[in-house]
């Protein structure tokens, strides 16, 4: 009776202290809203360039269609994969990981009784919610502006529940690869340059700088081994509906591993690192 | 001693020295910096063999094809690679300079203001990428001259004129940069500087033939005759491209036009600076 | 009349600050319409200070002492006024006056952080344009007074506070200015570190005979090098003069302190009341503070009453005394801005571009 008393009770005051922590990232987030607003559409500047360049390109090429892609569609791959960096990049996670095992800011976590991963996943959340929040404002805009790149209208319905399978699944991805890159910090302090590798890497084979069908068969079958494609390219490709329906569910199926993968990753890094930290007495 | 003026080579020599030795203190940061900007220059032209695996040229008729949009490419690095070199980083410090109210040293200095915000920082990390920018303009020069069809035989008043305009353009972007950053003694951000630099100077990477379909005319217009970040490259690279005795008209008027724009950007840049530091308050500690 | 060589007139500078609002709506409305409130850190001062005065400004945080000194050296416009410095006005940042003054601030550092400071003093040399000799020489000199020839080569960065302090002093000094604008230069500094440099400028000063103007929190800055005193508050200049003047000026009270014979009680404390109130007492002494003109009278009144073992008459400590006209002016100045009468546009709310 006490035990489950107890436990309930600690599990109620677990879930408000999340809750606390969610909160307090919200309200910080929301205070420069309408900076960010008017950031976001700036993003979209790119695209611009982007529909004159394929425009070009297409043009010139004198076919409709590059690997199945129309000039419309490229626009529309290049929109979507806003989208999806926009659910898998990690702004200032590594790094901020590095600078609190740096700064032995770490150690809060072995004292109190709060899990780091789990709280820079939530404040992540936070952060994550916040920006849609506002984004969404800027980004329908764009894409009510833009709908006439999108050639096929709306995808069906088991096709969107995918689409947001592969987003949120793209998301935790994209949080655990970074989470594990920061947690390096733990054997080597320098980590700056390894997110910078990351992020040029992430940059051309996610499919962020072009399609990643557009690669030569034996470099896309190579990419496509990699986990980066789920940051970018995967969702973006679902959407236009470039995946038939069998190789969708095994896809995300392949996405899932991965993510699987890099949460046992993170955690053993994690506890490794503790571990070593706490060795040192540091 | 009166009348003294200090000799703006000799101090920029020493901007020049000391930031060396500084960038040597920090040896791998500078290394890595190296490494990744030529990585990044090596995915760019991986992009771009990819898109002539589809197309042989970049827009219809424009005469732009692989390598001679190459020699653009290569234009465009060398041009960044110049501004990032000496002057972004400058851009930055300025900001930061008036944010922190630090700017004040520079204001005490009996030299003239704009020169020593301008220069004091050179990232020499950055000049990577105008080798690997001469480098790209040899090979596609070479594969230029050397093709058998139609080899491009190369003028001696282009190679004159060419680092002309890649000096034209540099000072274009410098202007654009320096008046962005002087906009932080009003806005007071600076961490949107770099993003708003990024998306006005996106429009000048790419050949202006591009834009000239539909509405993409009000973008050529604005980007040629406003922010005349159009001509940046687009210059430079037409007359080292392609055969001077085949450039049409509006692209010598539009040349001409040219040098007029930089002298433009750079005075009223420097009017900007000047009110940006009327404005200034002096941010205390 | 000869024009003294730092010349204030009616001197005023008023900020606009920005007023950021929170929300889309007002971001988005405030790149059109900006709403500001107009701060006037310095409110009309008229200064004249002669060659080779050695001046202290003395006020509480935000009293317009530093603003005062970024007008003089140029960084900032004036919004009203005249001031002229060896005869240039200081704004106008002609080379020729730039060449001929100095500031220093002991928030702010100025030599590059990742190199030896002698590679920044370097850079002094050429835009200042000093010829190679001369800079050696002063650069020798300078090192040796402040003790610093070892830590020339080490990256600033590695120095400690009080170090750096003294390095940014001499990066000022390089070009032998004949006017120095000292901000807080003692700042954050140990004890050691304080004296040193205070010695340092007491040296210097007398030697070159130049005209420094220094702000500082420290009194025993002030006491160690300033004859003359100028008290900064609200914008406005409350006192101007000797430093033993402020204690005569601005206050009429002496503090005698007696020593008894006999235990101190209860009706004794009683009765001293009447003479001043008691500042301290921890037997056998009694600490009051009294009426200057008082005192006599009170003397012979407490000699006759009791039996004293000593006394000592004295002038109360200068940090309370300057305190207490601080406190004064902020009294003011807060009934008077409740009473509307204040000349400060605080809540004056003006809308442009």
């Amino acid at each position: 009776m006490t035990t489950a008393v107890s436990s309930s009770s600690s599990l109620s005051s677990r879930a408000k202290t999340w809750w606390t922590i969610l909160r307090i990232s919200l309200e910080e987030r929301f205070v420069y809203r309408g900076d960010f607003a008017l950031g976001t559409l700036m993003r979209f500047l790119p695209i611009i360039t982007q529909v004159f360049l394929w425009g070009a390109i297409f043009a010139a090429s004198g076919n409709n269609a590059i690997q199945g892609y129309t000039a419309n569609a490229v626009v529309a791959y290049y929109m979507l994969t806003m989208i999806s960096r926009a659910f898998s990049s990690m702004p200032g996670l590594c790094s901020g990981i590095a600078l609190q095992v740096r700064d032995g800011e770490i150690k809060k976590y072995l004292i109190q009784p709060i899990d780091l991963l789990g709280f820079l996943l939530i404040t992540r959340v936070a952060h994550k919610l916040c920006y849609y929040a506002i984004a969404i404002i800027p980004f329908t805009l764009v894409f009510y502006l833009c709908r006439g790149f999108f050639e096929n209208g709306w995808p069906e319905a088991t096709v969107l529940v995918a689409y947001g399978l592969a987003l949120t699944m793209g998301f935790l991805l994209g949080f655990f690869i970074e989470a594990s890159l920061g947690l390096v910090s733990f054997w080597f302090l320098e980590v700056t340059s390894l997110v910078f590798v990351y992020n040029l890497l992430n940059f051309f084979l996610s499919g962020h700088m072009f399609p990643l069908d557009l690669l030569p068969e034996w470099a896309n079958q190579m990419v496509r081994l990699l986990p980066f494609q789920y940051l970018a390219y995967f969702p973006a490709a679902v959407f236009l509906g470039r995946i038939e329906q069998d190789e969708l569910w095994f896809g995300l199926g392949v996405e899932a591993c991965w993510l699987l993968a890099f949460v046992v990753l993170s955690r053993v890094m994690l506890n490794r690192g503790i571990h070593r930290y706490s060795g040192f007495g540091g | 001693m009166a009348g003294y003026r200090p000799s703006y080579s000799r101090v920029f020599l020493t901007f020049a020295r000391n930031s060396l030795v500084r960038d040597m203190s920090f040896r791998t940061n500078f290394i890595l910096q190296s490494i990744s900007t030529v990585s990044w220059t090596i995915m760019n032209i991986g992009f771009y063999l990819i898109v002539f695996q589809y197309t042989d040229s970049i827009g219809e008729d424009t005469g732009w094809g692989r390598d001679e949009f190459f020699v653009f490419l290569a234009t465009t690095w060398i041009i960044n690679s110049l501004v990032q070199t000496f002057f972004m980083p400058n851009a930055q410090q300025f900001s930061e300079l008036i944010r922190s109210g630090n700017l004040d040293f520079a204001l005490l200095k009996p030299i003239d203001t704009q020169f020593v915000i301008s220069f004091p920082r050179v990232d020499w990390a950055a000049l990577s990428n105008l080798f690997m920018g001469l480098t790209l303009l040899g090979y596609s020069l070479f594969q230029l001259t050397t093709r058998e069809t139609n080899p491009l035989i190369l003028d001696w008043r282009a190679v004159l004129m060419y680092p002309f305009y890649i000096a034209c353009g540099t000072v274009i972007m410098y202007s654009v940069m320096i008046t962005l950053a002087s906009t932080s003694v009003w806005l007071g951000r600076n961490q949107t500087l770099y993003n708003f630099w990024f998306y006005i100077t996106n429009f000048s990477r790419y050949p202006m033939e591009i834009y000239k379909v539909g509405w993409g005319m009000a973008l050529w217009v604005f980007f040629t005759f406003l922010i005349p970040v159009l001509l940046v490259v687009n210059i430079p690279a037409r007359i080292m491209a392609k055969p001077l005795n085949t450039m049409e008209t509006h692209y010598w008027q539009l040349a001409g036009y040219s040098i007029f724009a930089t002298l433009i950007c750079l005075t009223v840049s420097r009017r900007i600076f000047v009110r940006a530091l009327k404005s200034y308050r002096s941010a205390s500690s | 009349m000869p024009m003294a060589l730092i010349e204030l007139n009616n001197l005023q500078k008023t900020y606009r600050v920005y007023q950021k609002k929170e929300g889309l709506r007002a971001s988005i409305k405030g790149l059109f319409k900006r709403k500001y409130k107009e701060v006037q850190a310095v409110r009309g001062i008229d200064l004249q200070v002669e060659q080779g005065e050695f001046v202290a400004f003395l006020g509480p945080n935000g009293a317009g002492k530093t603003t005062t000194l970024k007008l003089l050296s140029g960084v900032i416009h004036p919004t009203a006024g005249s001031a002229t410095v060896m005869g240039h006005i200081p704004w106008r940042r002609e080379n020729d006056y730039r060449r001929r003054f100095a500031l220093v601030m002991g928030q702010k550092n100025q030599l590059w952080w990742d190199l030896p400071a002698q590679e920044s003093f370097r850079l002094h040399q050429q835009i200042y344009g000093i010829e190679p000799d001369t800079f050696q020489h002063t650069l020798d000199e300078l090192s040796d007074l402040l003790g610093l020839r070892e830590l020339l080569s080490q990256p600033v960065r590695e120095l400690s506070l009080g170090e750096r302090m003294k390095m940014e002093l001499t990066a000022a000094l390089l070009h032998s200015p004949e006017v120095l604008f000292l901000d807080e230069p003692t700042i954050g500094l140990d004890v050691v570190a304080q004296h040193n440099i205070q010695q340092f400028l007491k040296y210097y000063q007398e030697k070159r005979k130049i005209t420094i103007l220094l702000t500082s929190h420290y009194m025993k800055d002030v006491a160690a090098l300033c004859k003359r005193v100028v008290i900064i508050a609200d914008g406005q200049i409350q006192y101007d003069g000797s430093l033993s003047g402020i204690i005569d000026e601005t206050t009429n009270r002496k503090l005698v302190t007696l020593q008894f014979a006999d235990p101190i009680d209860k009706m004794l404390l009683g009765s001293l009341k009447r003479f001043g109130h008691i500042v301290h007492h921890e037997a056998p002494r009694v600490k009051l503070g009294v009426t200057r003109d008082d005192v006599p009278a009170m003397l012979t009144a407490i000699l006759d009453a009791y039996d004293i073992d000593d006394l000592i008459v004295e002038e109360p400590p200068l940090e309370e005394v300057i305190a207490d006209v601080f406190a004064r002016v902020s009294e003011t100045s807060a009934t008077q801005s409740e009473l509307g009468l204040s000349r400060s546009n605080d809540t004056q709310v003006g809308e442009a571009e």
